[in-house]
């Protein structure tokens, strides 16, 4: 848009009156929201992030104490703390194999529930039930007992299995067997977000696919996935999220005992606490990249040459 | 078929469901484990609670622990019922204004068009996946600048803004046609009409999802007691009900199993009646 030299009434440049109206309306929806999150967020992550670069005591208010180099707190993160890079990696690689482990038996089971059942609303809502436990002591103690541990798969068999892969690989992957209730138990809100999505789309689509010969499999690949596509997206990101924040997980907890440590500070598990989110967002990045929608090319693209047949046609 | 959509439980059992079934039970068994659980470890006497190996299945239930706990609670300077009183209060006041402000600010984020948007909710974006450890000494700081240390408002304005819910509703919002706007501006609809008035009913589900989302890490949650408030009388069930099972007493463990259930118990009847709400509004809603 920006080439052409014609006024065009379309343009986004263009300050209408209406425009001006729309922007008003806006800010005020927004504006709740914002004052919200300036307060208790923004404030409070410029705030450590002003920690993460000082030395800061705790005596009548804060002091902040300058550090000899400002990347310190960073530096000795790596430095120091012998198990941060190491459970770090790990935790990326089980969040890399956990996601889309939640992802596929949330589609399935949302599938499943959508489907013409008996008793439905009851599977439904022992599917969502865990979520709501999920935070808590209750579920601690039950891992405690190893009642989230798969029976079936001794831990021995998986150990020999996995003999052959090198250490680094073969631990998230034993972590995944073991963690794979745990996991299951997780995936409540996804299947919920399936559901309402799978219940939009038009069962005319399916219809019209039958007729033209289509099996429950291809309807499956060629329908529901591709309408499926943004609440993947959207679940995958969630699960992420959730993993990534969730109060059980081994380097929240390193950041909290860190934090509150008398030798370290809290100065320390700010810096750490900013690498952790770094690598989060790297990895939310890349879920991104992977998953979001192209279609809007896909779309011009052929726009375009159904037009250019048009023309075609014409001469 | 699996696959269509807007029928609701069929009238007859068909032959063609028993796969599902075969599929559905099993794993259906593990999803519930959790919750009988809960229930069977609060009725075991103190003998079973510390037998090993653990049982998983309660075989004398008895009252004991319930018993303990009130005893315990009778005991107390401050009564228990003030203690739902507050976290009532809160609760109610979090999960409304949470989901008023979140369906808002997804309205706008969602559907209209102004300057530093994509800005907004990339700041959203990060706040999402920030470590709550890190920030809980600034919060600290701000709601002591505030003034709001030591009451309702120290629990429910840090909880109010809910990164995550805004991100579920906006995305539901998305899918929200265009045209279902355009035409209700057509028909002279405002921004504040159509957003109560179309968009609102159209994304119930996420709404409902939220809420539940809400509900929980505002009713369990302990932070907020323990470190913004200082007199006991304004601090929350949670926070009490950790503090009776924290005791490191034998009946400790009990009374935290019997408190485990009580806490659970909202969390059930809350999404019982939204789930008979929630789940089936999407098929009727007008959204292709």
């Amino acid at each position: 848009m920006a080439g052409k030299k014609v006024k065009n009434p379309h343009d986004k440049r263009r300050i209408t009156k209406r425009r001006v109206s729309e922007w008003v309306h806006g800010y005020l929806f927004i504006l709740p929201w914002i004052v919200g999150v300036c307060i208790f967020f923004v404030y409070a992550m410029v705030q450590s992030l002003r920690f993460s670069f000082s030395n800061i005591v705790f005596s009548n208010g804060i002091t902040f104490n300058p550090l000899p180099n400002a990347w310190d707190n960073y530096a000795s993160v790596f430095m120091k703390e012998i198990n941060f890079p190491v459970t770090l990696a790990n935790f990326g690689l089980g969040l890399v194999l956990q996601m889309p482990i939640i992802i596929a038996f949330s589609l399935i089971i949302a599938l499943m529930l959508n489907g013409k059942i008996h008793a439905k609303s009851l599977f439904r809502m022992i599917f969502f039930l865990p979520v709501i436990i999920a935070t808590g002591p209750v579920m601690q103690q039950l891992t405690a007992q190893g009642v989230s541990t798969v029976p079936m798969v001794s831990a021995n068999t998986l150990t020999n299995v996995l003999s052959g892969l090198p250490e680094f690989i073969a631990a998230p992957i034993n972590d995944l067997f073991s963690s794979l209730i745990l996991i299951l138990w997780n995936s409540g809100i996804q299947i919920l977000i399936f559901l309402a999505g799978l219940q939009k789309v038009p069962s005319t689509l399916y219809e019209a696919a039958k007729i033209d010969g289509a099996s429950g499999w291809e309807s499956f690949w060629k329908i529901t996935l591709p309408v499926m596509r943004s609440m993947i997206l959207l679940n995958a990101i969630y699960t992420v999220v959730t993993l990534a924040t969730g109060g059980d997980n081994e380097i929240i907890q390193l950041i909290y005992t860190v934090s509150y440590a008398a030798t370290k500070g809290y100065s320390y598990g700010a810096a750490m606490s900013w690498i952790y989110t770094a690598v989060v967002a790297v990895i939310l990045l890349l879920v991104f990249l992977l998953l979001r929608e192209k279609s809007d090319k896909h779309v011009k693209y052929e726009t375009k040459r159904i037009v250019q047949k048009g023309r075609r046609w014409q001469a | 078929m699996a696959i269509n959509g807007n029928k609701v439980n069929p009238k007859k059992f068909h032959k063609n469901q028993i796969p599902f079934y075969l599929y559905l039970i099993p794993i259906a068994i593990f999803m519930g484990a959790p919750i009988v659980y809960i229930i069977n470890h609060a009725f075991k006497p103190m003998d079973e609670l510390f037998a090993f190996p653990p049982r998983f299945f309660v075989s004398n239930p008895s009252f004991i622990n319930f018993q303990n706990l009130f005893q315990t609670a009778a005991g107390s300077s401050i009564p228990i019922s003030r203690y739902i009183f507050n976290s009532f209060v809160v609760t109610v006041a979090v999960v409304l204004l949470s989901i008023l402000i979140s369906t808002m600010a997804g309205f706008a984020l969602s559907k209209m068009k102004f300057r530093l948007k994509n800005t907004i909710f990339e700041v959203n974006n990060l706040a999402l996946m920030f470590v709550a450890t890190a920030v809980t000494i600034p919060r600290y700081l701000t709601i002591n600048t505030v003034g709001i240390l030591d009451t309702y408002w120290a629990h429910i304005l840090p909880l109010i803004a809910m990164p995550v819910c805004l991100f579920l509703i906006k995305q539901f919002m998305d899918q929200v046609p265009d045209s279902l706007l355009e035409a209700a501006q057509l028909e002279g609809a405002g921004s504040f009409r159509i957003y109560w008035k179309v968009i609102l009913p159209l994304t119930k589900p996420a709404i409902a999802t939220g809420a539940i989302l809400a509900f929980q890490s505002v009713w369990t949650n302990v932070e907020t007691s323990n470190l913004f408030t200082s007199s006991e009388s304004i601090r929350t069930l949670s926070f009490y009900m950790n503090t009776l099972s924290g005791v490191g007493t034998v009946q400790g463990q009990g009374m935290a199993a019997a408190a485990a259930l009580i806490m659970f118990i909202p969390n059930l009847l809350l999404f019982v009646v939204m789930q008979s709400s929630v789940m089936n509004t999407m098929a009727y809603s007008g959204m292709k």
